[in-house]
């Protein structure tokens, strides 16, 4: 299924080494991948960084759903510092406070629960972007 | 607002709020007005040092403890953290606003961050035990100092 229409950018954190930048990573994966193929395009944060001008083209030309692993909204900043406008901030914290039975845990291989959290916020954001009137929890729309 | 003592370790700043006291681990203490009760809550350096906190549980009000027993455990995305009485005493309250926003711990340790009021059982001799602020801050350097070799 796919009832997005506007493609929209997805920057993940780029917390190599801590399991909540993980979890970003992978739920941008689900969301890219799975749930909203068609209408998403991935993009990594350190080619923001680096003015790789793919990356920045993109961000210029679509919305940005950034996903964060930590407080410091690296991907966020990263975004509006390229030019380009951040249509949903996610932070995974956020996402944890409300299901802390999905603790993450691991770092190149997340748990059990950081897969599920993962997924959890994959399936907000998916939610979110087909318009249906629920916003992403947590999420502040810029 | 208190004053702070300060201290910069590569992009990192720490401050030592100097109205209190604190433990070695990083628990300070600040009387209240009314001379019967302490407020605490966790220094700066032990905050940035375990990162942004998902959950603070704290033992409830009427919770009975002597100095160094649990009364709290924080869950930050890097650790669980326990955190010992500073003072014997029993819990007289709870900050209940960090059950919905914790980051408060974060964003203001010394001020809406504070944990909980305890009213001592032995405050004197409690007292004597715990570090001023001019006293903690080499503590609280040499803990960042260590964290820095092993960057």
């Amino acid at each position: 299924m796919n009832p997005c229409k506007e493609v929209v950018v997805v920057v993940p954190c780029s917390g190599i080494g801590k399991p909540f930048g993980t979890v970003s990573r992978e739920a941008a994966y689900d969301l890219c991948e799975e749930l909203r193929s068609e209408s998403t395009r991935l993009v990594a944060l350190a080619k923001l960084v680096l003015g790789e001008p793919g990356a920045r083209d993109l961000v210029a030309k679509h919305p940005a759903v950034t996903i964060d692993g930590c407080k410091q909204m690296c991907a966020a900043k990263m975004v509006k510092q390229s030019g380009g406008k951040v249509a949903h901030e996610v932070a995974v914290l956020d996402v944890f406070r409300r299901h802390k039975e999905l603790k993450p845990e691991g770092i190149a291989e997340l748990n059990e629960g950081g897969r599920k959290l993962a997924r959890v916020l994959a399936e907000e954001v998916a939610e979110s972007l087909d318009g249906t009137g629920q916003s992403v929890k947590g999420a502040s729309h810029v | 607002m208190p004053k702070y003592l300060e201290m910069t370790a590569d992009k990192f700043t720490f401050r030592v709020a100097t109205d209190r006291l604190y433990t070695a681990q990083g628990v300070w203490i600040l009387p209240e007005p009314d001379g019967k009760r302490v407020r605490v809550g966790l220094a700066d350096y032990l905050q940035q040092h375990n990162g942004d906190v998902a959950f603070a549980n704290i033992k409830p009000v009427g919770t009975k403890l002597a100095a160094g027993d649990q009364f709290a455990e924080i869950e930050t995305i890097k650790a669980m953290v326990d955190l010992h009485a500073p003072v014997g005493g029993t819990i007289v309250e709870v900050n209940g606003a960090l059950d919905t926003a914790p980051e408060a711990i974060n964003q203001s340790p010394y001020e809406t961050g504070w944990l909980a009021l305890i009213e001592p059982a032995a405050w004197d001799a409690d007292r004597s035990k715990l570090l001023g602020p001019a006293a903690y801050f080499p503590v609280m350097q040499a803990q960042v100092q260590e964290e820095l070799k092993n960057l």
